[in-house]
């Protein structure tokens, strides 16, 4: 298609007018033009399902449930909660940051130990989430997410 | 800002100091996984990612995949052939192979990695 569209009005002129006088000479040849046309078309369905079947998957990972607009975490509660190491008490970092703005999918990581993750976007800079990974009831670590 | 064409080398430790690490060469043959690592046949076939995140090169012919979305892990990926680096969404292949040697690294308090034992719904997301 694009080869096609890329030739010079003249040329394009010459190629039709060529396939027409073939096309009245031989009927074979004259379905050979709708055949490429559906396979061209066979395509790009298959083409386009792919696409929208990868945009489903490609969506990053958004809140599940409720989502409390309220909460947001100041510089010191984030300097606080950087000071627990990995490993503590779940409850020590809740302590800290409380409810969170909202939870993510619940996930299972590690064989046979459920992970839930939480999410807290920053005072100075709601666009970006802090997500918090906890393990029963151990805290195991943290990632700050930017906004795309 | 001078930029190099060349992928940065991400290198992490290992908090189990086994003797035999994927990379070593053993009677003139390359060890490919090493203890704590699930092998997969793929027979040719792609691995995706599992999250949206981001492709390290690592040594020994192997990549680390994170994710802002799984906080205090890292999976490691042996054995793909020219796997893509950089940023990755999930769902979008991130190479392919005849064997995949995967290890899922959790980080510790020390600032070092342990392999542990991945759940197989990870897995799911990487083979669907």
């Amino acid at each position: 298609m694009s080869m096609s569209s890329s030739l010079p009005p003249s040329t394009k002129r010459r190629t039709r007018h060529k396939s027409a006088k073939r096309s009245n000479t031989n009927p074979i040849l004259r379905l050979l033009p709708i055949a490429g046309l559906a396979a061209v078309a066979v395509v790009l369905m298959i083409d386009v399902g792919r696409m929208s079947l990868a945009g489903d998957q490609h969506r990053d990972e958004v809140c599940i449930g409720e989502v409390d607009d309220g909460v947001i975490i100041s510089r010191e509660q984030l300097a606080t909660f950087l000071t627990i190491p990995e490993r503590d008490r779940k409850a020590r970092v809740q302590e800290v940051l409380q409810a969170p703005y909202c939870h993510l999918s619940n996930l299972e990581i590690r064989a046979g130990v459920p992970a839930e993750r939480v999410v807290y976007p920053l005072a100075f800079d709601p666009n970006t989430w802090l997500v918090v990974l906890y393990e029963e009831e151990e805290y195991a670590g943290y990632q700050f997410r930017f906004a795309h | 800002m001078i930029q190099s064409d060349a992928p940065s080398i991400r290198t992490i430790q290992i908090q189990q100091s086994w003797q035999l690490q994927p990379g070593e060469i053993i009677g003139g043959r390359k060890i490919v996984a090493g203890l704590g690592e699930i092998s997969i046949h793929l027979n040719g076939g792609a691995v995706y990612a599992p999250f949206d995140g981001e492709i390290q090169l690592t040594d020994a012919n192997c990549v680390l995949f994170s994710s802002t979305n799984v906080p205090a892990y890292l999976f490691r990926l042996c054995g793909l052939n020219r796997p893509i680096i950089g940023e990755i969404t999930a769902g979008s292949p991130i190479g392919s192979g005849e064997y995949l040697h995967f290890a899922a690294l959790r980080r510790q308090p020390d600032g070092t990695w342990t392999i542990v034992e991945p759940a197989k719904n990870i897995l799911e997301r990487m083979l669907p």
